[in-house]
């Protein structure tokens, strides 16, 4: 059979040495020479490690070990996969189950067992040919430059293509990364005025939510759960959705309802866990941090965290003994994990508190709060609420919501985290004093900032950067402040020249974001123009 | 665990064991110092090894279905796309049956529908056809009063004329009729399959013709 697959690489993934060898001679009979065979998870991801691959043609099931989604996210997390490269995903049902996980990452392409050759091979044209299209998006996506790879897109999308639709859908889910969402609404309206299509009207839900306009975002979830109760990436907005409206016993039970649909997926079982134990739901916590921690066993998506929930979980049961085993075999389990010692040691401090161990549990609070020193500019907004949990727990009010202060002065527009600090509070029993405190210091950082912006489109570069710079030093974790910071000096350095003090300046801002966030979308902006005006120099 | 769920969990076996035989016979069929007195007996193996697929998948999907666990997704796909895989999967059988497969549409005609569902169908009613098809079967697709219609036609005898009739009252007729047991089967799903296909009031539909452009049956899939 010709081919112009026969200059390209193939690795196939399956436990069953027959299906190898039948996978062999189909690529054989396809005029494929370079073939490699792996025999599990572990071995696929070593051999991916050493050599590049074109094709990789991957088993779901891969008996005990890791299956194939898992070795899917570890080759994508770890990037041993290349742009180019594609990953079909074999499975023996139908691809559904998958996609119903709610997974990270999505292989290029199923494939349902038995196949012919003739289908591999059109199949495979087709997703190289794809891949060619969209080679200069998927760099400028690599190098999270977002406003490249629209004006790509938007190349593409001119010539009006037969997948039109696909990049349509690509570009509304760029556009909401890139924080675009009026864009992204039109892309989705204008799709559902001429049809009705699940992932626009889906779209459009997340465009509501990222608008903050939460009633509408409810109301788009349910309808859609309401035609196709399968749907369950509608679940986990609608969920965030209730989170947002501080309806946290309501998004409890959308979480748990999407999991009695599929309990596959990972990030879902997580995420009920931390809800249900934050309600007081601690039976459903456990059962969820149970199944994660299962879930988890194989996955790069691991994470100490997991098993943290887990103790905590078990010790809101009353069952101490069995977690402060698994407390301490956190260490064991992630020797090399850099956030190993703070949620080893926060999950400590609670059991051992609850064992009336309070000497121990001091100790092991004071460890946390050395770890999150030691980490630095990369506390995550959720280690700080994980601190403020533990302080709660063992009584320290104060320390607690003198954490909750900085923290949310430094996350003042991250809405996930505000939903769960408003959470938090009610479930430690915080005042309503002190709930009205972190409104305002919340609020107070908004004004400052806009403030901040307004000046900057005033062409007041020095006073904006005046009031940005004071508000970066009180709040040097806040990546808002910061880039807005490194905005109002790029502003001036463009229109009155740049001076080395204050590029110097613009790198420290930077740095700050990037320590906190590296993935921040609006990072790429601020370096391409920091580094045009230093040539400048 | 309750019969289907025995199904369910079998699948990957049976899948691995029908992978194994097609593709064992493929690579039989193809090495050249094997000699067949009879290279037709290994064409049928292949041709009931792709059917017995083919009903395993719907059987499953059906119970998905009455269990409301069925995912359904319906997306914008190019016709001429999808039927260049459909017949790429359906080739090697009938090409050991000695039957053309090809298919025909304007490569700018895109549609909406469930690519895995439709497949199935598809793949079914070529399976059928393989039996009664004298040389040809070909795949056919256009746009009538805003619907999406793919046809898949032979050069056979036609469906029976208690066939055609089904036309109307699909389901309840062909549960009543007398039809064999795997025909029904596919009928049954292809239906169901269609009026899940949905745009504001219209839903989608199943007709049986005999003689449109080649002489035999005619199955029509309607999508909204």
């Amino acid at each position: 059979m010709a081919s112009n697959l026969s200059d390209k690489t193939f690795l196939v993934v399956d436990d069953f040495a027959d299906m190898r060898s039948v996978m062999r001679s189909l690529l054989r009979s396809l005029e494929v020479t370079r073939i490699d065979l792996a025999a599990n998870g572990n071995e696929a991801i070593s051999r991916m490690e050493k050599k590049h691959y074109d094709v990789v043609l991957c088993d779901y099931n891969l008996g005990p070990g890791k299956d194939g989604q898992q070795v899917l996210e570890e080759a994508r997390h770890r990037q041993l996969l290349g742009l180019d490269s594609i990953f079909i995903m074999v499975t023996a049902e139908s691809a559904r189950e998958m996609v119903m996980a709610a997974v990270e990452y999505t292989p290029d392409s199923y494939l349902t067992k038995p196949f012919t050759a003739e289908l591999l091979q059109t199949r495979l044209e087709k997703l190289f040919e794809k891949k060619a299209h969209l080679t200069e998006v998927n760099r400028a996506m690599l190098a999270k430059n977002y406003s490249a790879a629209i004006d790509e897109l938007n190349l593409l999308i001119s010539e009006t293509p037969k997948n039109l639709s696909e990049l349509l859908k690509l570009k509304a889910e760029i556009c909401i990364t890139a924080g675009h969402y009026d864009e992204a609404l039109a892309i989705y309206q204008k799709i559902l005025d001429e049809r009705e299509v699940t992932w626009a009207r889906l779209g459009l839900g997340k465009v509501f939510f990222h608008k903050k306009q939460y009633t509408e975002a409810e109301r788009i979830f349910r309808e859609l759960i309401n035609v196709d109760r399968n749907l369950l990436e509608a679940y986990d907005w609608l969920a965030k959705t209730q989170m947002a409206l501080e309806r946290f016993q309501e998004a409890e039970k959308t979480l748990d309802a999407a999991i009695k649909i599929s309990p596959r997926g990972l990030k879902r079982q997580c995420a009920l866990g931390e809800i249900a134990l934050a309600n007081g739901n601690t039976e459903r916590a456990e059962v969820a941090f149970n199944k994660a921690v299962n879930l988890a066993k194989h996955s790069v998506l691991n994470h100490p965290s997991l098993m943290a929930g887990l103790a905590k979980s078990l010790t809101a049961n009353g069952k101490h003994d069995l977690a402060l085993e698994i407390a301490n075999k956190i260490e064991r389990d992630f020797p090399h994990h850099e956030q190993t010692g703070f949620y080893q040691a926060t999950a400590l401090a609670i059991v051992k508190n609850n064992l009336g161990d309070k000497q121990g549990a001091e100790k092991a609070l004071k460890a946390a709060e050395q770890a999150l020193k030691d980490a630095g500019g990369a506390v995550s907004p959720t280690m700080s609420l994980e601190m403020v949990k533990a302080y709660a727990a063992l009584g320290d009010h104060q320390k607690a919501t003198a954490l909750l202060e900085s923290a949310v002065a430094n996350n003042h527009d991250d809405e996930n985290f505000l939903a769960s600090v408003k959470q938090v509070c009610q479930s430690a029993g915080f005042t309503a004093e002190s709930e009205a405190v972190l409104k305002e210091i919340q609020q107070e950082v908004v004004r400052t900032n806009n403030k901040g912006v307004r000046l900057i489109q005033m062409g007041q570069y020095d006073a904006a950067i005046a009031l940005l710079r004071k508000a970066a030093e009180d709040m040097p974790a806040n990546k808002t402040i910061n880039l807005n910071a490194a905005k109002a000096l790029i502003m001036k350095m463009e229109q009155h020249g740049p001076t080395e003090a204050e590029l110097q300046q613009v790198r420290v801002y930077i740095d700050r974001v990037q320590r906190a966030a590296p993935d921040d979308w609006r990072l790429a902006e601020v370096s391409a123009s920091l580094q045009r005006l230093a040539h400048r120099i | 665990m309750d019969f289907p769920d025995m199904l369910a969990a079998s699948i990957h076996d049976i899948k691995n064991s029908l992978s194994l035989i097609s593709s064992n016979l493929t690579a039989m069929l193809a090495h050249p110092d094997n000699r067949f007195a009879e290279p037709q007996q290994i064409s049928l193996i292949q041709h009931e090894v792709q059917r017995v697929n083919n009903t395993l998948i719907q059987l499953l999907n059906l119970y998905k279905l009455g269990k409301d666990a069925l995912r359904f997704e319906i997306l914008e796909h190019n016709v001429e796309e999808f039927f260049a895989e459909v017949v790429a999967n359906s080739t090697p059988v009938c090409r050991a049956l000695g039957i053309h497969l090809t298919y025909c549409c304007d490569p700018d005609l895109n549609g909406y529908f469930d690519s895995e569902m439709v497949r199935s169908i598809l793949e079914n009613t070529i399976g059928n056809a393989q039996r009664y098809a004298r040389s040809q079967i070909l795949l056919r697709a256009d746009r009538q009063a805003d619907y999406l219609v793919l046809y898949v036609e032979d050069d056979g005898d036609g469906f029976p004329p208690e066939l055609l009739q089904l036309s109307q009252d699909v389901e309840g007729s062909i549960s009543a009729s007398r039809i064999s047991g795997r025909t029904r089967l596919g009928l049954l799903f292809a239906q169901k399959i269609a009026r899940l296909h949905q745009a504001g009031q219209r839903s989608g539909y199943i007709r049986l013709h005999n003689a449109c452009t080649l002489p035999g049956g005619c199955f029509q899939l309607w999508l909204p």
